[in-house]
């Protein structure tokens, strides 16, 4: 298809065609690397389209009732949230694992889906570990608001002190304290060194001072020298490793929350890997979310392509599929252990008082997404957009049904309590919202949205043996692919089909 | 890098079953068959058939866990159009094949079902030998609140739905497994791509019904030896212990195959490398945090009902077969195999896979052998049952268990070795062929 450059990356190309032994092109119609700079470097050097605007106005406002909601708890205490003996946790604790939930895909995509070679990652990488900063700092927001009195809230961190106040080493919720700040400290600094490369980039490219100043001081002196590269590998690499056992590490812990506990439905083995599944799950959705109308409107369909939304929807499927085996097992083995506790808390969670909200859970992460299975819904982008908000419902509802619905029915039937959320409650919720919101919006305006230089590694003129002539022995047709991007090193040994035809 | 520059051998010789193959597999059925009547002249001098039937489920599961690592493998494979793993795929089918007739050394449970023998004047009947709540009669004169409980679970936990079940398990596998081999060694006749696309499609039903077979065959066959017993993650556990049984599995015969000459310079390094890392991700980064996972939970809650599965695994010699596990399930591999060279070392490879297939037999033997409170839980039963079995013994001492084992590997083996010994050990017209012989790790 033949593209004026006005509208370059505004038309969806087809990408998504599965021909074996051949890998499809993740960068479309460019052919030389300073297009792709140039069609990233562009979205924050020129003034954003309307819709950033309007996006951004209502993403302030929501920050602005975030600080009236929050305002109001500080200053009269946790009481003006709807909760309650026995419901002690509710909106707060569901939002903040809603949160740290979100921010495991940036993770999966940087660091485990670079130890699998997915090249594809780069196209979504930058933007979905910045998704991971924020969404962890709307995470980090409740526990500390949780508190009551946020003057105290250093508490939560083992400081000496001379009243020899230390927190419990043996709760979970200390364990989280350490799990989330290093998550958020490794992702921080990932996502920094990814960017150092882009940010010189767009040092040199400014034209105003402010800008050259700006990036010139983050980009850390990058002169782009042979050296500078090679360290850079190294320590991504590194970091990669690094991060890896966070995608694990930070959910499960999250997960410890609950299930160290003795309550039934909080208390049951496979919670871990659960958690871990339903964050990657989760996260994936809010990246289809952001994708889809970042792509749009800022003109990115040749970097972040079908495929990768495709892809994407893939995992979708994939994890939905894992959190739609926990929910079985979890309700297998509740009647299997013959415990009534166990018994009654999952039968209550799907025909007592919060049916609704487990409906919504059951519906939105196992029942739509499954269709993902078929390749025309994978790639509808309107469709896509509609089940990614599907299964970020779902998944905030899972957490409050995990939570609400186990504590408001514990033990002793006297003791019994709804949760009703109160305005403060629904408030502070929208207002996190608007918080991820305001922080994403100003990451697109000012910084590079997708890894420039690590697109430009995955396209065919990256490898050293674009443009040569193929060696003569190769008879097979289907080694001829410029999209194999197997790698830059000299390995090409000679290959015949056994059965074809010799010239 | 030397190999870098050698060009893949596709000569008949290093791509081709031949006569050296069918060695092996004739040598393997003659060790299995002296495996299996030691295992039968020991057996016969023995009174305690509770013990040779758990021994006997230990073996099987290991073999099967070998056949069905293969099997996940391979799916995993199709699922995700992976070019790496095109060079070992053939092996992995023929091992997965085996599953075919991997049901015919289940038999000896159907016998139990069908002719429901006694064991004893006060012993349990039928498949009550191994599995305790097949025998309600005997639960009951046991222990009667115990058996109250176990009753709850009848609606699953009886003979006869058990057995359509094992049925059920044994035709998905057999399934599965036969028609990846038929479809792949089609191609190797037509070289049609389309046959590739038809087993990617197929590869996302599949490995839904395999993982759910999989999760509730664990559920049967060894987490019901325990029948008040139950932990979510038991499935995922299982998966565990396929993994690490089956990759190791993979890696040793690739390895072994390429020192008899196969595959020469078409498994390279690189491949060893992927299998490797396989080996270590799943073997024993992720066994570890499952283990984990599970362990702290039960630990922290403390609630007897789940408790009792760790004391019985904390007494006499279980608690240093515990130990041994985390140091050499877990630890002891960890620093070894997370180093890129010892993925890549033929030498080194084989001696981690051969260790991380020892341990997950260990992990079998930890998960089936130690003995089983069958008292209602409570402090006074619980105090009881450890005071009595203070001095248990692991029984890793015997030589049965040995026996056994080299009898079923030696059938594994020889099923094996013959499948790959009449066609092509390479799926030599896979599109994705080129990819996988040019593939490097970067």
């Amino acid at each position: 298809m033949q593209t004026t450059s006005s509208t370059r990356g505004f038309v969806d190309r087809d990408n998504t065609a599965e021909t074996p032994g051949e890998r499809a092109s993740l960068v479309l119609g460019m052919h030389r690397f300073g297009e792709i700079t140039h069609q990233v470097c562009r979205v924050s050097e020129n003034p954003p389209p309307m819709a950033w605007y309007v996006a951004f106005a209502v993403s302030i406002g929501l920050v602005g009732l975030l600080g009236v909601a929050v305002t109001y708890l500080v200053f009269t205490g946790v009481g003006v949230w709807g909760l309650n003996n026995p419901v002690m946790w509710a909106f707060d604790i569901t939002n903040f694992v809603f949160w740290v939930g979100i921010g495991h895909a940036g993770t999966l995509i940087s660091a485990i889906l670079f130890l699998f070679r997915q090249k594809w990652r780069t196209g979504i990488n930058r933007f979905a570990e910045a998704m991971t900063i924020f969404a962890v700092i709307c995470a980090g927001l409740f526990p500390g608001i949780h508190v009551g009195r946020v003057w105290f809230a250093y508490w939560l961190f083992p400081i000496p002190n001379q009243m020899e106040m230390w927190p419990q080493f043996r709760s979970p919720l200390l364990w989280d304290v350490f799990a989330v700040s290093t998550y958020f400290t490794v992702s921080l600094v990932f996502w920094y060194v990814g960017l150092i490369p882009d940010l010189a980039t767009m040092r040199d490219r400014a034209t105003g001072k402010v800008q050259q100043i700006a990036y010139g001081f983050f980009s850390l002196g990058w002169r782009g020298s042979m050296r500078h590269w090679h360290r850079y590998e190294v320590a991504y690499l590194l970091l990669a490793a690094l991060a890896t056992p966070l995608v694990l590490s930070v959910h499960s812990v999250v997960s410890f929350d609950f299930a160290v506990s003795q309550l039934p439905g909080w208390h049951t083995t496979i919670f871990p890997p659960y958690f871990v599944a339903g964050a990657i799950f989760s996260g994936f959705a809010m990246v289809v979310t952001l994708a889809v109308p970042a792509r749009e409107l800022f003109g990115l369909k040749d970097l972040i392509t079908l495929r990768h939304l495709d892809n994407m929807n893939k995992i979708i499927l994939v994890t939905g599929c894992m959190v739609g085996y926990a929910y079985s097992m979890e309700f297998f083995i509740a009647w299997y252990s013959g415990a009534m506790y166990e018994k009654f808390a999952f039968v209550n969670r799907a025909f007592g008082q919060y049916w609704w909200a487990y409906w919504i859970m059951v519906s939105c992460n196992v029942i739509t997404p499954q269709l993902f299975w078929f390749k025309r819904i994978r790639t509808s982008i309107p469709i896509m957009f509609v089940l990614s908000l599907f299964v970020n419902v779902g998944m905030w509802f899972e957490r409050f049904v995990i939570i609400v619905t186990s504590l408001a029915n514990d033990f002793l039937p006297t003791s019994w309590h709804d949760f009703v959320p109160t305005w403060v409650d629904i408030a502070t919720m929208f207002g996190a919202f608007g918080l991820f919101g305001t922080l994403f919006l100003l990451f697109c305006r000012y910084l590079p949205m997708i890894a420039i230089a690590e697109v430009k590694a995955t396209m065919p003129e990256a490898d050293p043996h674009h443009g040569h002539a193929h060696e003569g022995a190769h008879a097979g047709s289907h080694d001829h692919s410029h999209g194999h991007g197997m790698g830059a090193a000299g390995l090409r040994p000679a290959f015949r089909d056994p059965e074809a035809p010799t010239h | 890098m030397a190999h870098s520059t050698a060009t893949a051998d596709l000569s008949d010789s290093s791509v081709m079953g031949d006569s050296r193959l069918a060695a092996v597999s004739r040598a393997a059925l003659g060790i299995g068959i002296a495996g299996l009547l030691a295992t039968a002249w020991i057996g016969w001098n023995r009174a305690d058939p509770a013990q040779f039937a758990k021994i006997y489920l230990v073996n099987f599961m290991f073999v099967l866990a070998l056949c069905l690592g293969s099997l996940q493998f391979t799916l995993i494979q199709h699922l995700v159009r992976a070019g790496w793993s095109v060079v070992v795929r053939r092996v992995a089918e023929s091992i997965a094949a085996n599953l075919t007739w991997i049901w015919i050394l289940f038999l000896p449970v159907a016998w139990l079902y069908f002719s429901n023998p006694h064991f004893g004047e006060h012993g349990p009947s039928g498949l009550g030998l191994v599995w305790p709540w097949a025998d309600m009669e005997w639960m009951r004169s046991h222990d009667a609140a115990e058996a109250a409980i176990v009753d709850k679970k009848a609606a699953y936990l009886n003979p006869k739905f058990f057995m359509i079940r094992a049925v059920a398990y044994f035709v998905i596998w057999a399934g599965t497994a036969a028609w990846l081999l038929r479809t792949s060694r089609a191609q190797d006749a037509s070289g049609s791509v389309a046959l590739t696309q038809r087993m990617g499609k197929w590869a996302g039903p599949l490995i839904i019904l395999y993982g759910v077979s999989i999760t509730f065959a664990a559920f049967d066959w060894m987490m019901s030896l325990s029948p008040t017993w139950f932990s979510t993650m038991f499935g995922v556990y299982f998966f565990c212990c396929v993994s690490t049984a089956g990759f190791s599995f993979l890696a040793f015969v690739v390895l072994r195959m390429q020192q008899m000459g196969y595959l020469r310079n078409v498994v390279t390094p690189e491949h060893y490398q992927d299998l490797g890392k396989l080996i270590f991700a799943f073997g024993v980064v992720f066994w570890a945090y499952i283990a984990y996972s599970q362990y702290m939970l039960i630990w922290y809650a403390n609630i007897p009902e789940e408790t009792t599965f760790f004391l019985s695994r904390q007494v006499g010699g279980w608690t240093w077969l515990s130990a041994i596990l985390l140091v050499g399930h877990f630890m002891i591999p960890f620093v070894l195999l997370i180093s890129r060279w010892v993925k890549r070392w033929r030498l080194t490879l084989a001696l981690g896979a051969v260790w991380m297939a020892a341990f997950a037999w260990l992990d079998l033997w930890y998960l089936i052998m130690p003995p089983v409170p069958t008292k209602l839980a409570t402090y006074d039963s619980l105090s009881a049952f450890a005071e009595a079995n203070a001095g248990a013994s692991t029984g890793l001492l015997d030589p049965l268990p040995y026996t056994m084992l080299v009898g079923m590997m030696g059938l594994l083996v020889w099923s094996t070795a013959a499948r790959l010994s009449r066609g092509p050990v390479l799926c030599r017209r896979d599109p994705r062929l080129p990819e996988s012989l040019r593939f490097e790790n970067i």
